[in-house]
């Protein structure tokens, strides 16, 4: 009995795996060398001078599913270049899994981090390998606004001493209103430049009958986060960039006056049953996923989505950016002289565990094709200058290429830099309350309280 | 007659009860299969019982404008289905606004803006016309629609026709096996010798296993790992690999089993051991001959139990196997399908029905070894 069950489950075994096919198409270089000329295959012809054949170069990152496909792609590239073996292997838990794998000594040689705390984390433990300062200044050089971008993976090491641990690859832009030119056509709404405009246009909408925004906090562990952007966009909408970065550190408190504002701010939005679809009280319920598709609905739940610039892959199936779908910059008070403040994130290229090759490998990813390549492809903004932007695979994509390049302040997610317990944790439950209906005050006062406890 | 009709009341509310367990219980399953075969864009829209009868709904679509525009008495034409992929329907009302999705009937001959006119009809053919040339980027067209239930197994095929979802499946098998059968060997010969074999410290042997069973084991995922490094780099050998995973999960799995099979084997009476031992047998004899096939039941339940946890298990198989693509276990690889946002939720619906078809198999298996074993247990 027990050998026939045996027997039949290898069986299927066998006959799903007629079902796999051989991963090598995944290696073959999808944009001809030397064919293209927007391309800077100069970049990709230096690569040839380091000979790493036969070394091996293990990757860990958070991308999966169609990301993974189109980083393997670009790493095909350096794999022909050079000759070595790069193995990326990607994972949700990638926060989880990176401590682990790290403290216990088996990292992989490339990690790449969604978020710098993280790695400022395994950084102060030693378990980053700091990069030479020709890295350093290769990225000064290279990317808009290098200095900052340096800065952001500037940590401190075991003893306490400032160095430099990554180089960013792949951006994503958070300042963004999504919505459909069609039902704005419809309703005759023009698009909102200033601050004080989308706040007239969202109490039209209403007057009109309709629904202004769809807000959706819900993602499972970490539903909250979606609110965490809008506080800091806001954030950087009321207050010198200055201010948010003694927020980032936590040298003014989390119940600062300042800071409580740009959260009422938030709720002015959030916290009103008429302007947000299905009433305020849905807000933190509203999986965020789910939340922009109310924009394509008939009759459409809301007008306006606010969300960074990876949502279109969670719009319906068939909707064609720039024609059923648009964005407009989240735009800035004009009564306030703080410029056009752009909120963003980024992943971190970090090592993890010495070698030849991954030493090579950082070298690739902050060279521009490796940013180009992607960019061919969908769902990628870079802030490296050299990349040719008339490689973005959309228009969209190189309007929020722009965006990111003219910034006249760049801030990385707050959220992202802060400790994990406030960062991904206190700040997300704590901005669930507050759309459920606590305090504002009271909410951050809960949230400095968690801080200090951490300190 | 008299007892009969005493009893018949109670024997209909146990049967009404167990019914109404039963169909409690099998709701959320039954929900779950049939989100299976739904369409991903309904998945997301309304919820599962929605999908039994024809349902009223409201949607959108774009005319499609041809390069060489079809011309009739001087008017521009635009025909078409707004059913696009053969998807049936009756159209109800439509419109052209999304401020009024359902202004006219359908049938009607809507007078639109700028000598605009559009007609849809029940089966969803529509017809545009215009004075002028049509833009190139098409009309919306909104509809009110009466849809039948709709069915598909588009969400299994995407999950069966991922690549490399069979070597997956083949990794489960070489992790689940072995570290099904291992601990039940382990477990089986250290329960014996817990229940009847008399040595000092067994009660403190005892105490401690019960102890391991409250030890949480994502405390203990470093510790291991770093002593799996240190041993493989005597060896040089690498710290994942199956040997890894197998200790690691017989590691896990030996508290409880040890606990479960020595409760089960105390317990089977004693003169029978007793008679054995007067006979001349030595303690293997007896564990082989007597105590293993009285208790299968036991080993059987364990092992069903042994074999859904580490067949379900993604964390174990994570940090000591790694996120490779050689060496993704089925878990794995089909959290991977779902994106690295967590999107595609019609993915776990089907992957559901497909991961479990290899526990019911082992389950129902398993399931006569653990009546037999009951019936032979009862000889007393």
């Amino acid at each position: 009995m027990n050998k026939s069950i045996l027997s039949s489950a290898i069986v299927f075994a066998i006959t799903t795996s007629a079902f796999s096919v051989s991963s090598a198409q995944a290696e073959d270089l999808i944009f001809p060398p030397g064919e293209d000329d927007r391309f800077s295959w100069s970049s990709y012809e230096s690569l040839k001078s380091m000979d790493l054949k036969g070394e091996k170069v293990s990757v860990f990152g958070p991308w999966l599913g169609s990301e993974k496909e189109h980083f393997d792609h670009v790493i095909a590239y350096f794999e022909a270049a050079t000759g070595a073996d790069v193995e990326y292997a990607g994972s949700d838990s990638f926060e989880q899994q990176i401590v682990i794998d790290t403290q216990a000594g088996s990292a992989p040689n490339v990690s790449i981090f969604p978020q710098p705390g993280l790695a400022a984390d395994l950084a102060a433990k030693g378990l980053v390998t700091p990069l030479d300062s020709a890295v350093k200044q290769g990225v000064v050089n290279d990317y808009a606004a290098g200095q900052s971008w340096v800065d952001l993976a500037t940590f401190k090491d075991a003893q306490g001493k400032d160095d430099f641990y990554g180089v960013f690859y792949r951006a994503d832009l958070k300042s963004l209103v999504w919505y459909s030119p069609d039902n704005f056509d419809d309703a005759g709404y023009d698009i909102p430049e200033t601050m004080e405009e989308l706040k007239t246009l969202t109490q039209q909408i209403v007057s009109d009958g309709g629904t202004p925004w769809c807000i959706g906090l819900g993602s499972g562990a970490a539903t909250g986060w979606p609110a965490t952007d809008w506080v800091e966009d806001l954030m950087l909408r009321t207050q010198s960039p200055e201010v948010y970065d003694q927020w980032v550190k936590n040298d003014i408190p989390f119940d600062d006056p300042r800071v409580v504002n740009a959260i009422d701010e938030f709720g002015w939005f959030a916290r009103n049953d008429t302007f947000v679809d299905g009433g305020a009280a849905s807000v933190s319920s509203t999986d965020f996923r789910d939340s922009p598709k109310g924009l394509f609905a008939s009759p459409a739940k809301c007008y306006m989505h606010r969300q960074a610039s990876f949502i279109p892959a969670f719009f319906p199936e068939g909707t064609e950016l720039g024609v059923d779908a648009d964005f407009f910059y989240f735009p800035s008070y004009e009564a306030k002289d703080l410029g056009n403040p752009v909120l963003g994130a980024g992943t971190l290229v970090s090592i993890t565990n010495d070698s030849k090759g991954s030493r090579a490998f950082i070298d690739f990813m902050r060279s521009p094709i490796a940013h180009e390549l992607w960019m061919a492809q969908t769902g990628f903004i870079s802030a490296h200058l050299k990349a040719n932007p008339d490689l973005y695979s959309s228009e969209v994509a190189k309007k929020q290429g722009g965006i990111l390049r003219d910034a006249t302040t760049f801030r990385f997610d707050a959220s992202d830099l802060m400790p994990g317990k406030i960062g991904a944790g206190a700040f997300w439950t704590g901005m669930v309350d507050y759309t459920s209906g606590k305090e504002s005050l009271e909410v951050a006062k809960g949230i400095q309280k968690s801080w200090d406890a951490i300190k | 007659m008299v007892q009969s009709s005493k009893r018949s009341p109670l024997t209909w509310l146990v049967h009404a009860t167990v019914l109404f367990l039963v169909v409690i219980w099998t709701i959320p399953t039954a929900g779950l299969f049939i989100s299976s075969i739904r369409d991903k864009d309904q998945l997301s829209v309304s919820g599962w019982w929605t999908a039994l009868s024809t349902s009223e709904q409201r949607m959108v679509t774009r005319v499609t404008v041809p390069k060489k525009p079809l011309q009739e008495d001087g008017l521009y034409v635009l025909t078409g289905n707004v059913f696009e992929d053969n998807k049936q329907g009756i159209v109800t009302r439509f419109g052209d606004s999304s401020l009024r999705p359902s202004e006219f009937e359908s049938g009607k001959v809507a007078e639109l803006k700028r000598e605009l006119t559009l007609t849809v009809l029940a089966n969803g053919d529509y017809k545009m016309t215009s004075p002028k040339a049509f833009s190139s980027r098409g009309k919306r067209i909104f509809y009110t629609a009466e849809i039948p239930p709709r069915f598909t197994l588009d969400n299994y095929r995407e999950v069966l026709g991922s690549e490399g979802l069979g070597k997956s499946f083949l990794n489960s098998l070489t992790v689940t096996i072995p570290a099904t059968i291992i601990p039940i060997l382990v477990a089986a010969f250290a329960a014996y010798a817990l229940a009847w074999m008399q040595f000092p410290g067994k009660a403190l042997f005892i105490a401690a296993v019960v102890g391991l069973l409250v030890v949480p084991l994502q405390m203990s995922l470093i510790p291991l790992l770093r002593s799996y490094n240190f041993i493989g780099d005597i060896f040089g050998v690498g710290s994942k690999g199956y040997l890894g995973v197998w200790l690691a999960h017989m590691g896990f799995g030996l508290p409880l089993a040890i606990y479960l099979l020595r409760n089960y084997i105390a317990g089977l009476p004693r003169e029978i051991i007793e008679s054995a031992r007067v006979d001349g047998a030595t303690d293997f004899d007896i564990f082989r001959k007597i105590v293993l096939p009285l208790s299968f039941p036991a080993l059987a339940s364990f092992a069903i139990f042994q074999f859904l946890w580490v067949w379900n298990d993604l964390l174990i198989a994570m940090v000591f196997l790694g996120n490779n693509p050689d060496e993704l276990v089925l878990t794995g690889r089909l959290r991977e399908l779902l994106g690295s946002r967590g999107g595609n939720w019609e993915i776990l619906t089907a992957s559901a029905f497909i991961t479990i078809i290899v526990p019911l198999c082992v389950f129902f298996g398993l399931q006569r070894f653990l009546v037999r074993g009951l019936l032979t247990g009862s000889v007393k």
